[in-house]
């Protein structure tokens, strides 16, 4: 009977018990990766974040927790706001970093900035990959959300 | 667009935070509609109409200048 109540209790769960709960587990996963790390048990760490990351997930499933629509807002726009400055900087960053490595230069030719090429390069295959990301989802959602073309 | 939210809650004599619990929003979120800041959802909308009884439009007043 308790665990009909229980289990009927997380199923109504409003926001603030998800709250109280999510802050719960979260401060007990971090007290469990800390002590691993201390006791240098790193699958232990490895273990618990997965844990997290199963109960979030199967609590997010199974339970009907409406997500506050303000609070969704502001994650969408600050999504954007971050996409919008941080492509552009490590796509600038990267070709910061591969210019001297393309120079004619005899300093940067002998490979002493073999580091920062590298560093470069992985700035540009990150770039494109949020951009490929973005791209993908944009389509993904466009097409969720009805913008497909006119049907006759 | 201005909204009489507050007088609504007023009359059912609701703190923002009871408001939120009945809407299942936030009282952060309540207290953005009622000083204007946030546009709810339709469907927010709706559901405040709908818990004070009233058709949407005596809620929320459109102002055609804002477009």
């Amino acid at each position: 009977m308790t665990l009909c109540k229980d289990v009927y209790t997380i199923i109504v769960m409003n926001i603030k018990k998800y709250e109280k709960i999510k802050s719960s587990v979260i401060i007990f996963i971090i007290a469990i990766i800390t002590i691993s790390i201390f006791s240098k048990l790193y699958l232990l760490a490895v273990v618990g974040i997965l844990t997290g990351i199963l109960f979030f997930s199967i609590v997010r499933f199974k339970t009907d927790i409406a997500i506050d629509e303000r609070e969704q807002e502001i994650k969408e726009k600050a999504a954007n706001i971050t996409y919008a400055i941080f492509v552009p900087t490590i796509s600038i960053g990267s070709f910061l970093l591969l210019v001297p490595s393309l120079s004619s230069s005899s300093v940067f030719s002998q490979g002493e900035f073999i580091f920062t090429e590298t560093l470069g390069i992985i700035f540009a295959y990150l770039t494109l990959f949020l951009i490929t990301l973005y791209t993908i989802s944009y389509f993904f959602l466009n097409r969720k959300f009805g913008g497909k073309s006119d049907e006759k | 667009m201005k909204n009489k939210l507050k007088i609504f809650r007023t009359i059912k004599n609701l703190t923002q935070e009871q408001l939120a619990d009945k809407l299942n929003v936030s009282r952060q979120t309540v207290i953005a509609i009622e000083s204007g800041k946030y546009l709810p959802s339709l469907g927010l909308a709706f559901k405040i109409a709908v818990f004070f009884k009233v058709n949407i439009e005596n809620i929320f007043i459109y102002k055609q200048q804002e477009e």
